[in-house]
């Protein structure tokens, strides 16, 4: 036991290299930065890896923010669980000052939105904004009225920002265990696209997967950054790129009317790279309510 | 939010209507409200009368009012301890939960099931979540529901829900047809079974046996 804790310090505390020539995103200045992580809560070796090499790229490419896309703490949410599942994997990022913010998963306790380092302002769904993005948290666990009309609410009063919503069951998916959550989408997708939401990261399936814009919408699907079933993804048509082969977590940059993404393995290799681009940066009226946003060219297929 | 109880009366009407005019349905008179069938004479002279519309707006109030005695005891309960508010320190906020959940338990000791869910609102909510378990939606509905189950959870009013056990995801063409819940309490639907979960607390509240079918 006190092995393979030696190990896992020894991991957390010195983070791989991440070589300079494979950051794919442009690094401006002004931009908004961040990293995407997904069903992270299993305090195992995978977890641990994918925190290793979160910490050796935010040397290369500075961020301050974390998303986390639900199933924060598998198995049970006692004080040691926080620990072990969270505040070990993440030490060197929240000495660093770097900021986590959570959504839950259907393997969340609710009194997770009390716990203060996941940053959820005691809320099951909230938001924040940094810079010129505003993001919204969702509980997608529980998409009842209230929530809806608090989300209506405060998309129509976010202007012209980015908007990025994320959260735990994907919208589109094409994971064989899950697949799409096709009635959060009934029920989301409308309002996003009325309101102009640009890009939703969703976790919930284990894997990677990048969806073809739909409606004007990017989605990611990150649920492999602690779990992972191998051979489960079966893309279709409306699949730009999936990955289920290893863990990893996306480095996210916006600038201006660009959002570039950087899929990163748990090897610190590349997995995915590209970007998307904000059409239109007025707010939206009733005349003209979406703000679509267009893929751009990927990066070439990395080895995995 | 009165769009939506105006729609919950209303399909509720319909219900309870249909319920009582084949006789498969008998709404009492929760807290001493009209027993009239929607529509029937006695209704309308009650309703002339200034008197309760219909016996369904009442098993509407009724559940309101059995939901709000809840959250009173709730609430009692939050403030007779440590409150449950956010902190960095993990133990700070269990300790906090496990206090409200022994206290909610020992205020509700002589809770049983159909306390809160009445059979009459039980046969309610069943006829209310029917029309969205038929058809595609329904059978995503369903795949929902076994999609996310748990292995075990006790059917039982005041017990607490399992440590670590996952929490099913609500589909949300269900949620939408009924009444909506304060923020201290949540549906969820473990296999067939439909619960009243205290949030904070991570307590069974009541439940509807098979109220999925």
């Amino acid at each position: 036991m006190r092995r393979l804790l030696f190990i896992a310090l020894l991991l957390v505390g010195l983070p791989q290299t991440a070589p300079a020539q494979d950051v794919r995103l442009p690094l401006k200045d002004g931009s908004v930065r961040f990293a995407v992580i997904g069903d992270t809560g299993t305090g195992d070796s995978h977890q641990l890896a994918v925190a290793s090499q979160l910490t050796a790229w935010r040397a290369k490419v500075p961020f301050d923010t974390v998303l986390m896309l639900g199933d924060n703490l598998y198995g049970s949410d006692k004080p040691k669980n926080y620990d072990k599942q969270f505040a070990l994997p993440y030490k060197a990022l929240l000495a660093g000052g770097v900021k986590f913010y959570a959504a839950l998963g259907n393997h969340d306790n609710a009194n997770q939105r009390l716990y203060t380092p996941f940053n959820m302002n005691g809320e099951k769904y909230y938001t924040f904004k940094q810079g010129g993005v505003r993001f919204f948290a969702l509980d997608s666990n529980y998409v009842d009225d209230r929530q809806m009309d608090w989300l209506s609410k405060e998309l129509a009063a976010s202007g012209s920002d980015w908007k990025i919503a994320f959260f735990h069951h994907p919208l589109y998916s094409y994971g064989a265990t899950h697949g799409s959550a096709d009635l959060q989408r009934e029920k989301l997708e409308p309002v996003f696209v009325k309101h102009g939401v640009n890009v939703v990261l969703a976790g919930h399936e284990h894997l990677y997967e990048r969806i073809k814009p739909q409606k004007g919408i990017a989605y990611f699907t990150i649920g492999n950054s602690a779990k992972l079933r191998p051979g489960d993804l079966k893309p279709t048509a409306l699949t730009a790129r999936g990955w289920d082969s290893g863990y990893g977590f996306v480095l996210i940059e916006i600038a201006g009317d660009e959002l570039f993404f950087q899929v990163i393995s748990d090897k610190g290799q590349t997995v995915d790279a590209g970007s998307v681009r904000r059409v239109g940066t007025t707010p939206p009226t009733p005349a003209s309510t979406t703000q679509p946003v267009q893929a751009g060219p990927a990066a070439p297929k990395q080895p995995q | 939010m009165k769009v939506r109880l105006l729609v919950a009366v209303s399909v509720l009407a319909s219900v309870l209507a249909s319920a009582c005019a084949t006789g498969r349905a008998t709404v009492a008179a929760p807290l001493g409200q009209s027993t009239a069938r929607p529509g029937s004479t006695q209704a309308v002279a009650e309703q002339k009368a200034g008197g309760p519309v219909n016996a369904s707006a009442a098993i509407l109030q009724d559940f309101s009012a059995r939901i709000a005695a809840y959250v009173a005891v709730h609430k009692k309960a939050a403030g007779d301890g440590a409150a449950i508010k956010e902190s960095a320190d993990a133990t700070r906020i269990k300790d906090a939960q496990t206090g409200l959940t022994a206290r909610i338990q020992t205020a509700r000791a002589t809770a049983k099931a159909g306390d809160i869910v009445t059979p009459e609102i039980r046969t309610a909510f069943r006829r209310l979540m029917y029309p969205e378990l038929k058809g595609e939606d329904g059978r995503d509905a369903r795949a929902v529901i076994k999609d996310d189950a748990p292995a075990s959870v006790p059917l039982k009013v005041n017990a607490k829900y399992p440590d670590g056990a996952p929490l099913p995801t609500v589909p949300a063409n269900l949620l939408i047809n009924l009444p909506q819940l304060p923020k201290e309490l949540e549906y969820r639907i473990i296999n067939t079974h439909l619960i009243l979960l205290d949030v904070d607390a991570s307590l069974i509240v009541d439940y509807i046996p098979n109220a999925i079918q």
